[in-house]
């Protein structure tokens, strides 16, 4: 027994197309103690979703394939144990929220049905028990319960990530997993889904993991942050590690990318480049060519993890030779 | 729904008369004298002028075709130039069989061609999907008439299962309707399975996985309702080339219905016959897509919203 | 100049997909093979000898070394018949594509981009067109018109029309709206240049793949018509109507339709192979 709700560790997918092979996640490591809360940041193609789907065991395959690591559910290896019993942790134990709202509910069944569903198969309910409850659910994410026999076209964006939410939650999971839940969200909205979402965790003492590439979410919701690129945790720290002692150059060119309210005058720099070819990922760090800091052994070796303390890491070789390394961001 | 229904029914109307209208100019481009023809040969100058007269042959297309509207809606379509007997009565007796034709090639389609389309997708790049797909491939590219004829090759004249023809009880409806079968079912084949695979990579297929749903139901009900939204289109088009197909399936396995019929009637030039079984062919083809409209907004409540 | 490079890799990048299906390649090499037996048909068989002289000394021969796939009723060689029955497909495939391609994407361009009124109009008299099965509508223009090659190719054309105005339509609404539509249309482009030089052209993928699909059923109906009697008459050789003629004595010499409904069966699906394999590589996302 550990404390840790979620323990991934050196996980690896793949994902095999006809045009090649690419490494979507190569080795990653995520520990998540119960309650916490865990914001995954990074750009499309970082491999977020791949990680998240890991979790839940259900990357599509073909084309992709977990090749290896472990992940450690809620004291289960999730890779050892049967479909059957996979689907009774899925919903039940982790519970997890698409990106689209638009997409992500079926078109031709009622979103109460689609909220009973989950209870039906988790609490062993009857239908009118699971309808009632259903209801419930309902009105816990503001939603009329007389709403229930309403299809998902019938519902606006955030109203149907709400019911997104209320299918999430129906059987009070121990992990939620948000995939980008506000991205298609108009922003008022937005802040109204984080507000409900922030609310029901604590009502429900669940951890979380969150994915965005919305540094903005992310201080709002988190206790910890994981930030991906190509496929690796290129820096992981609690939030005010990665906020105010920012090790990883790519964290830093993250933070410049944001237009700063305070100091209209600071000019915004982005990040040159594009992410490397996912199908042909350079030797030694991945984010060398982009990088401002480069260095010729950047091209040579993967970097390794250095730890800052217990919680604080980063994967870059600045830290390699002086652990003291200070970032540009902070010396202006 | 009934609001629905009514409009979708009002809407047919005018199309019919289009169809009615678009015929009748198309069929009186026919070189040759309808008076001449129902006289033959022997015919004087004289009798041919005053039946031509008499049958309103000299008006104007458009005088005729209003004519041949009232008495339409009066339930005549006119009277067989070849053998006297009225349009209605013909097409009355033989319609019956083209139905049962039809309907059971639907069914066979339907009941072969949805299952083996949800199991290729499933299990997409096996080699029941491979091997499935050729079928389907080679079986959309089969001109019935020829596959009629191979099965009579075989089931009639080799092994004497079926006859090669005719019509005379259940067993003589084997053959054709397989052979009018054929297509539509591979052709509906590949639309469950080319709907089923764009199904299954929607986002609410995840939500549903990731629910818990078992793979089975998440197949059986989540997905399979809306991929059967396609393969319903598909099937109500499908029925119209099946309607096609009964011309040629008749034909093959000299099968009394209105497809052979038409081809008889065409030959012989009597017009008002050929006329009638368009009408009527076309008249079922929209009854079909009705069907298949109703069957719709059934099953997808966003087409069911629009008529609330 | 940067356009014109980026069309290419893109016609490169969906041959490049279409050579990695062996579906398509399959029919790519079939429909070569049908081609080639259409041109150099006179190389292969002596029409007048031996595909519609009547030869009543040498009918019914069996598949032989003279005869590779034997002799009909009137003792005509099957296999001069079927090389010079290709054609006649081809070409009636084809050209009726084509008039259905011109008068129906015509109709569906203008119906789909100015939209409205119009729109409405030309889709109401589409929708009587559907309504009659397009078998049928061959058949009743065959009829009405009498049997001959160009008869054919009208009455499988028109009956094609509704096809097309609806696919050119569709994929003309959907660029219709894209953003460099409006910005030809705010440089004050006039809008049959919009329609021929930015619309039609990136709304090509779905009718050209359609356009292959209809060459098959084209050739399916040619033969359907010719079987009935309605389409190209004997003696003039014709793959359906070399099974009309055969289908009488299938009992003791099933070879006479065997090789002419084979030859249906294999240029439908070449074609079918080609369209599959186009729509797949132009829309890469949906294998």
């Amino acid at each position: 027994m550990n404390d840790y709700l979620l323990d991934i560790e050196n996980l690896q997918v793949q994902y095999v197309t006809d045009d090649g092979t690419v490494s979507a996640v190569n080795g990653i490591d995520i520990k998540l103690q119960k309650g916490k809360t865990l914001g995954l940041v990074g750009e499309t193609g970082a491999g977020k979703t791949t990680t998240a789907m890991s979790i839940l065991r259900l990357v599509p395959h073909p084309p992709g394939k977990i090749i290896g690591g472990t992940i450690r559910l809620d004291d289960t290896d999730i890779f050892n144990i049967s479909e059957k019993e996979m689907e009774r942790m899925r919903g039940n134990i982790v519970s997890m929220i698409f990106q689209d709202p638009m997409t992500a509910l079926n078109p031709v069944i009622t979103v109460g049905d689609q909220i009973a569903e989950a209870i039906m198969i988790h609490q062993k309910l009857n239908q009118e028990k699971a309808n009632k409850k259903a209801e419930e659910m309902l009105e816990l994410v503001g939603i009329p319960g007389n709403r229930r026999n309403d299809y998902p076209h019938q519902f606006s964006g955030g109203m149907k990530q709400r019911v997104i939410i209320a299918i999430a939650l129906s059987c009070s999971p121990k992990l939620l997993i948000a995939d980008e839940p506000t991205t298609a969200l108009d922003v008022t909205i937005q802040a109204q889904v984080l507000e409900l979402m922030k609310e029901l965790k604590t009502k429900y003492e669940m951890s979380m993991i969150l994915i965005t590439h919305d540094l903005g979410v992310v201080a709002e919701v988190c206790d910890d942050v994981a930030i991906m690129y190509a496929g690796r945790i290129v820096e992981k720290g609690s939030l005010q590690d990665i906020f105010l002692t920012t090790k990883h150059p790519y964290t830093e060119g993250l933070f410049n990318s944001i237009p700063n309210i305070d100091n209209r005058k600071a000019e915004l720099k982005p990040i040159k480049g594009l992410m490397s070819d996912p199908y042909n990922l350079p030797t030694g760090c991945s984010f060398a060519d982009r990088c401002d800091y480069v260095m010729p052994i950047c091209r040579e070796k993967s970097p390794q993890k250095i730890f800052f303390s217990e919680n604080h890491y980063t994967e870059c070789h600045l830290y390699a030779t002086d652990i003291d390394f200070k970032l540009g961001r902070h010396q202006e | 729904m009934y609001k629905y229904i009514f409009r979708r029914i009002a809407m047919m109307i005018p199309v019919m008369i289009g169809v009615t209208f678009l015929v009748f100019f198309i069929i009186n481009l026919t070189p040759g004298d309808a008076a001449s023809m129902i006289l033959g040969d022997g015919a004087t100058e004289e009798s041919i002028r005053a039946l031509r007269e008499e049958m309103g042959l000299n008006d104007p297309v458009i005088v005729q075709y209003g004519r041949y509207m009232t008495n339409l809606l009066k339930g005549d379509l006119g009277t067989s130039y070849s053998t006297g007997k009225t349009v209605v009565g013909e097409i009355g007796q033989r319609f019956p069989n083209t139905f049962k034709l039809t309907i059971s090639a639907i069914i066979i389609s339907i009941i072969i061609s949805i299952p083996i389309g949800i199991i290729s997708a499933t299990k997409q790049y096996s080699i029941f999907d491979s091997v499935g797909m050729i079928f389907a491939l080679v079986g959309v590219s089969m001109p019935s008439f020829w596959t009629g004829l191979i099965l009579i090759i075989a089931f009639s004249l080799n092994f004497r299962w079926f006859p090669s023809g005719g019509m005379d009880g259940l067993k003589s409806l084997v053959l054709p309707a397989f052979t009018l079968a054929i297509a539509s079912t591979a052709s509906i084949t590949r639309t469950t399975r080319s709907s089923m695979l764009e199904v299954v990579r929607q986002d609410y297929i995840n939500t549903a996985k990731a629910k818990g749903v078992s793979k089975n139901i998440v197949i059986r009900k989540h997905a399979l309702k809306n991929a059967l939204i396609p393969a319903i289109t598909v099937i109500g088009l499908e029925f119209g080339i099946l309607l096609g197909g009964a011309v040629l399936t008749e034909t093959v396995f000299s099968w009394p219905g209105i497809g052979r019929l038409m081809v008889e009637s065409i030959q012989r030039k009597d017009t008002p016959m050929v006329l009638g079984c368009i009408i009527v062919f076309a008249l079922s083809f929209s009854i079909v897509n009705l069907i298949i409209d109703i069957l719709y907004a059934y099953i997808d409540p966003r087409i069911r919203a629009n008529y609330r | 100049m940067l356009d014109k490079s980026k069309k290419r890799s893109q016609s490169a990048d969906v041959w490049r997909r279409l050579r990695k299906s062996k579906a398509a390649i399959a029919g790519l090499i079939l429909i070569a093979i049908f081609i080639l037996v259409a041109l150099f048909a006179p190389l292969l068989a002596d029409y007048n000898e031996q595909a519609i002289k009547i030869n009543v000394k040498e009918r019914f021969q069996p598949p032989s070394q003279d005869h590779l796939f034997g002799t009909d009723e009137f003792g005509r060689d099957i296999f001069a018949r079927i090389v010079y029955g290709t054609r006649i497909s081809l070409f009636v495939g084809v050209i009726s594509v084509s008039i259905a391609l011109s008068i129906g994407g015509f109709l569906g361009a203008i119906a789909g981009y100015y939209g409205g009124r119009l729109d409405n109009a030309i889709m109401r008299v589409l929708d009587v067109l559907l309504a009659i099965p397009t078998i049928l509508l061959a058949i009743t223009i065959v009829a009405a018109l009498g049997a001959s090659i160009v008869n054919l190719m009208i009455a499988v054309g028109i009956s094609n029309i509704p096809g097309f105005a609806r696919v050119v339509r569709a994929s003309v609404l959907s660029v219709k709206d894209q953003e460099f539509i409006e910005a030809a249309k705010a440089i004050g482009a006039k809008d049959h240049t919009i329609i021929l030089k930015h619309v039609l052209p990136n709304s090509m993928a779905p009718i050209i793949v359609f356009s292959t699909l209809k060459v098959a059923t084209a050739i399916m109906a040619t033969s359907s018509l010719s079987f009935i009697g309605l389409g190209i008459k004997p003696p003039t050789p014709e793959w359906g109507g070399m099974l009309a003629g055969g289908r009488n004595y299938i009992r003791d010499h099933m070879y006479i339709v065997m090789y002419p409904g084979m030859a249906i069966v294999l240029a439908v699906l070449s074609l079918n192979l080609i369209g599959d394999g186009l729509r797949d590589a132009l829309d890469p996302k949906l294998k």
